[in-house]
C-alpha cells in the first residue's frame, strides 16, 4: 500500500499567554501581562538561555496589547541588525515596543546609539519597551555605558527552564493542538531517550506529526521507537 | 430656504463621508484579521501590527513608523493586502497609500501613574511641552557627600534663575542622577514662578528638531524658540560630539541665553574639556560658569537612596535588606533601582514579604556574576591598565613609587569588593604578610582625605571594577 502523503500544512502554534507552559516561571509572566496592558513596569528586561520561549512571550505580549487597545510591535533583532538600525526610527509611536534578542546588536556601536536614543524617547513619551536578550544586563557586552546603565534600570526578570514535568505538560498541549494525543508512557519514553531541549523536541514533535499522518497510526511506544531508529 | 438646502446637503455628506470612512476602517480590520491568521506571529507582529490605518478620502492610508517598515510593507505584503481589500463587497476599486508617520492619540495615555514617564508640565497653557518629569523633584533626590555640591548649586540656579551660576554644567558617569537634578531645577523654576518659558530636552532632540527645521525652512522659528526660553535644560550634551552644524546653532543660542542673563543648565557624563569632537570655543564657553561633579554614591548614601524609593513604591524594606542590595550594587544608581525594582516586584507577584532570604534569592543570578566578575586577579588587571603599569610589576618586589601606590590601591579595593581576608590577600600580591595589606589599606584611606587625584582614581577604578 503506499503511504499517505500529508498535505505540507503548517500550523504555527498559537502564541498567546494561555498557551505558554509556564512551569516556574509565573511571576515572570504576570509582570509581562502587566507591561503588556499598561499597568505593569514601564521597562522590563527578560533574559534566559535560547529556546525558553522568549520570542513567544513578546508575541504574546503583543497580542495582550492588542486586547488592551494599545499599539505595538515586536522586532527580532538578530534576523535585522544587518538592515542597520533605521528600523529603530519613530517607534517610539508604539504604546509597546519588543525588541527579542537585543544581544545581537551589543557591541555594534550604532545600533547601541540608535536603541538609547530611542529608549530616551520612548520614556519622554510614556511608552513601554520589553526587551529579550540571553543573558543579564552586565554581562550583555554593549558598549555604550549609558545604554547600558538604561537596560539595567527597568525590572529584570528571568526565565527559568522547563522542568521535566513541565516540559512533558506543554508537549502533551501542543501535540492537542497538531490533533495528536501524546499518552505518559509515551512522554517519558521521549524524555528519557530523545535530546530534552524544547527546540529539539519540538522538531521531534513535528516530525512524528508528519509520520503518524503519513502511517495513519496513533502515537504509541513501538511507533515512537521505530521513528527514532529512522531518523537518527 | 436655499441656506437650508445647502446646510442639509453638507450635512448630508459628511455623514456620508464619516460611514464611508468607518467602513474602510472595519474593512481593514478584516484584514488584519486574515493577514493574522496566515502569517506567523512574528512577521505579522513585526511588519503589520506596526501599521496605521488613518481616515482619508476615498481611499486606505495606511501609516508606517519608519522608511524601512514601509519599504518592506511594499515589498513583502503590499500586494496581499491590496488583493485582500479588493476581494471585499464595495471596496474592488480601493487605493491604497503607504506612509511615513503616525497618528496624534485620540484618547488619554493608559500609563501607569505610579510610573515616572513624562506628564505635562504644571498647569499652564504651554503651545510646546517643557518636557519636565514631575516626579524629579529636590524633595525627593537624596543627597550624599558624591552629589551634596551638585544638589546646592541646582538648588541656587532655580532660586535665581540666570543670576546664579550660568551656564551651570553637571557632568558625572551614567547613572549618578544627573538628569534627576536637571528636572528638579526646572520644576522648581516653575513652581517659583509658573509662567516661565522652561524647557528639557536630551540633545539629541535638539539636533533632530534643528534638522527637521532646515529640511522645512522653518530655521528662524526653531531659533526664535530656543532663545527665548528663561531656562534651557540639555541633557548629555557629549552627544553633540561630531555634529558641526547643531554645534554652530547651539553656540549661537547658548551665546544669546547667556548675553539675556537667562539661565542654561547642561549635563554631560565627563568635564568640559574632555569631550572629544566639540568645538574649543564651547568647550571653554561651557566652563564659564560652575561645572559641578556627581560621583558614585557611597554606601551609606546608596541605602539612604534604597529605602527613599522602596517608600515611594509603598513599600517599607528592612535595613539589612538594604544594606545587602547597597553593598552588592555599587555602579550606579539606575542598576540600583533596577535590584530594588525586581526585589519589590518578586515580593508584590508572590506576596510574600521581603526579607533579607527572600531578597539574596530574587538577585541571586545578578549577585552571583558581580561575584564572579569582582575578584582579585580582575582587579589587579584593572589597576594595572588604569596606571599603565605591568602586572608582573603589581605583583613584584619592586618598592618604586609608581607601583607601589597602585598596589596598595588594589589591595585596598581587593578588600573592599571581595570578601577574602587579609592574609589571601596577600597571598595573591605575591606572598605578601597580611600586616601589609593592613598597612596598604590604612594608608589608602588616608590619601582617600588629603590626595583629591587618588581619591578620584579610587573611585574611578570601584566604578570600573563594580560595573
Amino acid at each position: 500500500m503506499v503511504a499517505q502523503v500529508p498535505l505540507p500544512f503548517h500550523l504555527d502554534p498559537e502564541q498567546s499567554f494561555a498557551a505558554y507552559v509556564a512551569g516556574s516561571n509565573s511571576t515572570v509572566l504576570a509582570a509581562l501581562q502587566a507591561t503588556a496592558t499598561g499597568s505593569g513596569d514601564a521597562l522590563v528586561y527578560l533574559w534566559g538561555e535560547s529556546g525558553l520561549g522568549k520570542s513567544h512571550l513578546l508575541n504574546a505580549c503583543c497580542q495582550a496589547a492588542q486586547a488592551a487597545g494599545r499599539r505595538s510591535a515586536c522586532l527580532p533583532l538578530r534576523e535585522l541588525c544587518a538592515h542597520g538600525p533605521a528600523l529603530l526610527d519613530g517607534m517610539e509611536s508604539m504604546d509597546l515596543l519588543c525588541l527579542d534578542d537585543v544581544q545581537a546588536i551589543a557591541g555594534n556601536r550604532d545600533w547601541e546609539l540608535a536603541l538609547f536614543h530611542l529608549y530616551n524617547r520612548l520614556r519622554d513619551n510614556g511608552k513601554y519597551l520589553i526587551v529579550t536578550a540571553d543573558t543579564v544586563p552586565p554581562s550583555l557586552r554593549i558598549e555604550l555605558a549609558d545604554l547600558r546603565s538604561r537596560l539595567a534600570w527597568g525590572l529584570t526578570l528571568r526565565l527559568h527552564p522547563l522542568t521535566d514535568e513541565d516540559k512533558l505538560a506543554a508537549l502533551t498541549q501542543r501535540a492537542r493542538q497538531l490533533g495528536m494525543r501524546i499518552s505518559p508512557k509515551v512522554g517519558n519514553y521521549l524524555l528519557a531517550h530523545c535530546q530534552r531541549d524544547w527546540p529539539s523536541l519540538c522538531r521531534l514533535l513535528a516530525g512524528l506529526d508528519q509520520a503518524t499522518l503519513a502511517a495513519q497510526r496513533r502515537l504509541t511506544v513501538p511507533f515512537l521507537k521505530q521513528y527514532l531508529q529512522d531518523h537518527p | 430656504m436655499t441656506l437650508w438646502i445647502f446646510f442639509f446637503f453638507h450635512a448630508f455628506l459628511r455623514v456620508c463621508s464619516w460611514q464611508l470612512f468607518l467602513d474602510i476602517m472595519s474593512a481593514w480590520e478584516q484584514c488584519v484579521g486574515i493577514l493574522q491568521s496566515e502569517l506567523p506571529a512574528q512577521l505579522f507582529n513585526t511588519w503589520i501590527r506596526p501599521l496605521q490605518a488613518v481616515e482619508s478620502e476615498s481611499e486606505l492610508k495606511l501609516l508606517a513608523p519608519n522608511r524601512f517598515v514601509l519599504d518592506w510593507v511594499k515589498q513583502h505584503f503590499l500586494p496581499r493586502i491590496e488583493e485582500l481589500l479588493t476581494s471585499l463587497p464595495d471596496y474592488s476599486s480601493m487605493r491604497i497609500a503607504l506612509e511615513i508617520g503616525s497618528k496624534p492619540p485620540s484618547r488619554e495615555p493608559l500609563a501607569n501613574p505610579s510610573i515616572p514617564s513624562k506628564k505635562p508640565s504644571i498647569g499652564r497653557k504651554q503651545a510646546i511641552p517643557n518636557n519636565l518629569n514631575l516626579s524629579f523633584v529636590f524633595e525627593n533626590f537624596v543627597e550624599g557627600k558624591s552629589n551634596q555640591l551638585a544638589k546646592a548649586a541646582s538648588l541656587q540656579v532655580s532660586e535665581n534663575v540666570g543670576r546664579a551660576y550660568n551656564p551651570l554644567f553637571i557632568y558625572g558617569g551614567v547613572g549618578l542622577g544627573k538628569t534627576h537634578l536637571m528636572h528638579a531645577i526646572g520644576n522648581n523654576i516653575l513652581k517659583n514662578n509658573p509662567s516661565a518659558n522652561v524647557v528639557y530636552l536630551h540633545s539629541e532632540r535638539f539636533v533632530s528638531d534643528m534638522v527637521k527645521a532646515l529640511q522645512h525652512n522653518a530655521i528662524n522659528a526653531f531659533k526664535e524658540h530656543y532663545r527665548s526660553m528663561d531656562a534651557l535644560l540639555i541633557d548629555d550634551i557629549q552627544f553633540f560630539a561630531g555634529k558641526e552644524r547643531s554645534q554652530e546653532e547651539f553656540f549661537h543660542t547658548f551665546n544669546t541665553l547667556l548675553e539675556n542673563k537667562h539661565q542654561v543648565v547642561l549635563t554631560c557624563d565627563r568635564y568640559p574639556k574632555e569631550i572629544k569632537g566639540l568645538e574649543e570655543r564651547l568647550k571653554s564657553r561651557f566652563g564659564w560658569g560652575l561645572p559641578v561633579a556627581v560621583e558614585s554614591p557611597d554606601l551609606e548614601t546608596r541605602v539612604a537612596i534604597l529605602i527613599n524609593k522602596a517608600t515611594q513604591s509603598g513599600v517599607s524594606l528592612p535595613d539589612d535588606v538594604a544594606f545587602f542590595i547597597g553593598e552588592r550594587i555599587r555602579s550606579n544608581v539606575r542598576e540600583l533601582e533596577g535590584a530594588l525594582r525586581r526585589v519589590i516586584a518578586n515580593s508584590q507577584f508572590t506576596g510574600e514579604p521581603i526579607t533579607l532570604g527572600f531578597a539574596k534569592e530574587a538577585l541571586r543570578d545578578l549577585i552571583a556574576l558581580q561575584d564572579k566578575l569582582v575578584n582579585v586577579d580582575n582587579i589587579q588587571k584593572t589597576v594595572a591598565e588604569y596606571y599603565k603599569i605591568r602586572l608582573s610589576d603589581l605583583l613584584s618586589t619592586s618598592r618604586s613609587r609608581n607601583v607601589a601606590r597602585p598596589r596598595q590601591l588594589a589591595m585596598a579595593l581587593a578588600k573592599e569588593l571581595t570578601s577574602h581576608s587579609l592574609p589571601e590577600i596577600g597571598q595573591f600580591f605575591g606572598g605578601r604578610d597580611h600586616t601589609t595589606v593592613l598597612h596598604a589599606c590604612r594608608k589608602i584611606q588616608e590619601l582617600r582625605d588629603t590626595d583629591s587625584k587618588l581619591s578620584d582614581d579610587y573611585s574611578n577604578l570601584l566604578r570600573v571594577i563594580s560595573s
